[in-house]
């Protein structure tokens, strides 16, 4: 009874300072939880649609074999192999709106007795069943083609087949769920169709001859036996042993694939949990110095208490009780709200990533982070609560639980002259916990506005911190010459626009890597890789490889790799890890005289790779340089179809980061303030005693009680 | 033969703060019986109140020791302690030190509560009688910085009474009043006295002193003298003040 009423009166008495704590709370664990699943939920559920759809460990595209199911049996007879099963594919260009894609997309032949992929609703909230065939005339592709193209259903895509306009042209009659390549930051893309436009697109192509632009091809799923064998070692034995290496168009690992199509969410992940983890621990001194205040306020009433004979024990349950009143409820509300703020992530971020998350709640790792948070705050609180065991009645109700008394001889003297300077010195000197509490809660604000602010610059106005991200080196405008042209020529016309503050080479030819065909970024100042481990392959005999690689390899830091290409092979020391995301991360780099040992040198290999004093005239230059030279040379940007939507992702949740970020500035402060002002009120009601209220009110600024 | 409450035998009290040590109990050995109107008496810094914390266990000694009915107070733990305050120990304040977020009533309520004296319907109406009884009733819903100080103080009475302690430990209770909420208190606590109610008080006021039937007084940090009177009456009050006042002078007060 006794506790029911303490706490009545605890949770009455501190309201204000209850509720910014209950918001607070709340918006750590809103975050928190929507961090979580966004996280565990996209992992979990993008791995095992992988398996469903019969993606295999390794997966490769294959072209130009005439008998699939012999090379998929010649396959399946390696040591390493359980199983290879295979889909059907043609690879062609395709446009949408005009707009001419910059990879290939894939025909695939749609099985519904497969039951092998999920259709999206037309608005893309849901799922709906599956049709039972897909029309004559129609196709279903994946939402991150309405991001990357604009494209809505009803709307033509056109597939080249042959020269001479001998196209298929198909209307998006809906939206399929892709999981191996249906994010936009995957260039290649799947487009189902039906037996009617696969058996036309067939015809084009056999009666196309050389002239065909189409080709013929499969996804080979293979899966290793035993499970979880070295992808680099599994994919070296199948070249090894079969023909593979003849029709291989590229290849894939599912963790490869996982990673790219994850990368939006990764990275939503990683901005969100940065901002998360700042905000708890900004939140746990905030509260900390809120509960330091409020316990120190209380301890007159607690030392009253125990006089009636109350417990230390119950004291601090009645104080635990009143923080718990508020930090339960905050932390369960911010988890239910978490499941529609998940819902809206995923809703947002489909057309960008092409997959729907499922928004349930990761409940087991939320709990586990929850408690942990908890028991955190409990510590905390126990901790500051001993002072109330050890005191006796009268201390507690003296106010001797502040630790050793602050020695007056040591402060320096009021002086009438200069009054308010320095009593507010006395002030700060005689309290300096608390202020230091408070100064602590301010570092960390700025810090926290800091690392928000910091987050925005790097993305920058258009990505350009993200698209670094992904490629081997930072430029503005790449450009390679495949004809006649010299490098000076097309020089002379990007500075007719704009000066070039720097410039380097890269190539990207393709090489083995153990035996697997891989593309090596080679450039002849290594010392602008992306590194993220280690350092830069700087000598002849180093290369760097990508988390992809040294995952499917196996290999890390100091390890060796043995690189071919045609002039033979060598052995290379892995001198870092870096990232870059061509091939989706199946590439390595090298420096060029690296790769100059193994390979013979050509002026058409390098792609010179600029930084114009004048980013801003790069589409100009780029327009002048397509208009001037047309074939002759390939021009590039930072960037890529499905960037921006990749950006604009970003951007919004930049956008819920500062709204988050001014919320949490509004509560903080005004706790923080009204703490040091109720501790600070006894002193300047003694000054009301000998100044007018405008007068107090600008010592108090002084004093740091109210804000100036 | 009367009953002793309260046992204390050499109590010392020093304290220690920027490297000085201030003696304030000298070895005292004193003896509170059962149905006495205690004083302690003395001037300011001479330990009163620091004796009174001391008997009461509300404060720690640095040697001696205290015992009630025969229990060595300083040897109980702090759970043992607080079922003592809560049972049989009654405390009043010069400052009233009512808890600043609870109401006049549940001020008092809440020591029925700790005490567990009854149900919580017995516990309120019994506040609410002895609210009645100290005259503050139409003040019961009231925070204690919205009454005055002689209803602040009456009610903290009332809380000190609601668990019919065994000693009721009385610190300047009147020290913060005006002389008509001061007389209404102090009658209060005669009243009480003369219903069997144990009482050791800390004053020096005269007006106050002169309610106690034991008067002891105090002179750095030693019990210099005490003096017996019968119990308070009213009607002899002027010659009761003129004994007491006496008796000061002869300790020079």
């Amino acid at each position: 009874m006794e506790l029911q009423a303490l706490l009545k009166a605890n949770l009455n008495r501190h309201k204000g300072g209850l509720a910014g704590i209950f918001i607070l709370i709340f918006i750590v664990s809103l975050s928190l939880a929507t961090v979580l699943t966004v996280w565990a939920r996209s992992g979990s559920y993008l791995t095992s649609e992988l398996r469903r759809v019969g993606f295999g460990d390794l997966t490769v595209w294959v072209s130009g074999a005439d008998d699939w199911d012999g090379l998929a049996e010649e396959i399946a007879g390696v040591d390493a192999v359980e199983r290879v099963a295979y889909q059907r594919l043609l690879y062609t260009n395709y446009s949408i709106h005009g707009q001419e894609s910059d990879s290939e997309g894939q025909l695939i032949f749609y099985v519904p007795q497969e039951n092998r992929y999920r259709f999206f609703t037309d608005d893309l909230f849901g799922y709906r069943a599956q049709p039972d065939k897909v029309a004559p005339g129609e196709v279903y592709v994946s939402p991150s083609l309405a991001s990357m193209f604009g494209a809505q259903i009803g709307d033509d895509i056109t597939f080249p087949i042959a020269r001479a306009g001998k196209a298929l042209t198909l209307t998006i009659a809906g939206w399929y769920e892709d999981p191996i390549m249906g994010s936009s930051m995957i260039g290649m893309k799947g487009f189902l169709i039906g037996e009617a436009g696969w058996n036309k697109a067939l015809t084009l192509l056999e009666n196309a001859g050389i002239d065909a632009l189409a080709r013929e091809g499969a996804m080979l799923h293979i899966f290793a036996d035993p499970p979880g064998q070295s992808i680099g070692e599994l994919s070296a034995q199948i070249n090894e042993q079969t023909s593979l290496p003849g029709y291989t168009e590229f290849v894939h690992s599912q963790t490869a694939i996982a990673g790219f199509m994850l990368v939006l969410q990764n990275a939503f992940s990683g901005f969100l949990l940065a901002f998360a983890s700042v905000l708890l621990l900004a939140a746990m001194v905030v509260l900390g110095h809120h509960m330091q205040s409020g316990i120190e306020q209380d301890f007159v009433n607690m030392g009253i208490l125990k006089t009636v004979g109350l417990t230390s024990q119950k004291l601090r349950t009645v104080q635990l009780t009143t923080y718990l009143t508020v930090i339960l409820p905050g932390m369960l509300l911010g988890l239910i709200a978490a499941i529609p703020a998940t819902g809206l992530v995923n809703a947002m971020t489909l057309t960008t990533t092409g997959i729907l998350i499922p928004s349930s709640l990761p409940f087991g790792l939320c709990l586990s982070a929850f408690a942990i948070v908890y028991l955190l705050l409990i510590s905390f609180l126990l901790y500051k609560l001993r002072k109330i065991s050890r005191a006796t009645p009268m201390r507690a109700i003296r106010g001797e639980t502040e630790g050793r008394p602050v020695s007056i001889k040591r402060l320096p003297s009021i002086h009438g002259k200069g009054l308010s300077a320095s009593l507010a010195l006395r002030q700060l000197l005689t309290s300096k916990r608390r202020y230091a509490g408070a100064c602590l809660v301010a570092v960390l604000l700025v810090f926290f506005a800091s690392l928000v602010g910091r987050m925005d610059a790097w993305l920058g106005a258009d990505g350009k911190g993200m698209m670094d991200a992904f490629n081997p080196a930072d430029h503005d405008l790449g450009v390679q010459s495949f004809g006649e042209l010299t490098r000076e020529e097309f020089e002379q016309t990007i500075q007719s626009y704009s000066g070039i503050r720097d410039t380097y080479a890269l190539a990207m030819p393709s090489v083995t890597v153990n035996g697997v065909d891989f593309t090596a970024n080679v450039i002849d100042q290594p010392e602008r890789f992306h590194l993220i481990e280690s350092r830069t392959s700087a000598a002849d005999s180093e290369i760097v490889v990508t988390e992809f690689v040294a995952a499917d390899f196996g290999v890390g830091v100091g390890d060796s790799l043995i690189v071919g290409a045609g002039l033979g092979s060598d052995v290379y020391t892995i001198s870092g890890i870096y990232s870059c995301a061509n091939d989706m991360g199946q590439n390595i780099g090298m420096s060029r005289d690296a790769y100059l040992k193994i390979a013979s040198d050509s002026p058409n290999l390098w792609c010179w790779h600029y930084f114009l004093s004048d980013p801003s005239q790069k589409p100009a230059i780029i327009e002048t340089l397509e208009t001037v030279y047309g074939g002759d040379i390939h021009i590039h940007e930072n960037t890529w179809p499905g960037f921006f939507c990749l950006v604009s992702a970003m951007r919004m949740l930049m956008i819920f980061l500062y709204g988050m970020g001014v919320l949490f500035f509004l509560v903080v402060t005004a706790i923080t303030g009204s703490k040091i002002f109720s501790a600070g009120a006894k002193i300047l009601a003694w000054f009301l005693v000998f100044y007018k209220h405008k007068v107090v009110k600008k010592k108090g600024v002084w004093l740091g009680f109210f804000p100036g | 033969m009367k009953q002793t409450l309260i046992e204390g035998r050499n109590i010392c009290k020093t304290f220690t703060g920027n490297g000085s040590h201030t003696t304030i109990l000298q070895s005292i050995n004193v003896d509170i019986y059962e149905d006495d109107f205690t004083i302690i008496m003395g001037a300011s810094g001479a330990g009163k109140s620091t004796l009174l914390y001391a008997l009461s266990g509300m404060d720690q000694i640095t040697g001696g020791k205290v015992t009630y009915r025969g229990t060595e107070m300083t040897g109980l733990s702090e759970n043992q302690m607080a079922g003592l305050r809560a049972t049989v120990f009654g405390f009043v304040f010069q400052q009233t030190q009512l808890v600043s977020n609870l109401t006049l009533f549940e001020n008092v309520a809440m020591a029925g509560y700790v005490g567990k004296i009854g149900t919580p319907k017995e516990i309120r109406k019994k506040a609410q009688n002895l609210l009645r009884q100290m005259g503050v009733e139409s003040a019961r819903d009231r925070l204690p910085s919205h009454v005055s100080g002689g209803e602040a103080q009456r009610a903290a009475i009332a809380r000190a009474m609601i668990n019919r302690p065994g000693l009721i430990f009385a610190d300047e209770p009147t020290g913060a009043l005006n002389r008509s909420h001061t007389e209404e208190v102090l009658d209060l606590l005669s009243n009480l006295n003369e219903n069997g109610q144990s009482i050791l008080m800390v004053t020096h006021d005269l007006r106050a002193a002169i309610r106690g039937n034991r008067l002891l007084y105090l002179e750095d940090g030693k019990l210099l003298d005490e003096l017996s009177l019968p119990s308070y009456d009213a009607a002899f009050a002027k010659d009761r003040e003129a004994k007491v006042s006496g008796w000061l002078s002869s300790l020079e007060w």
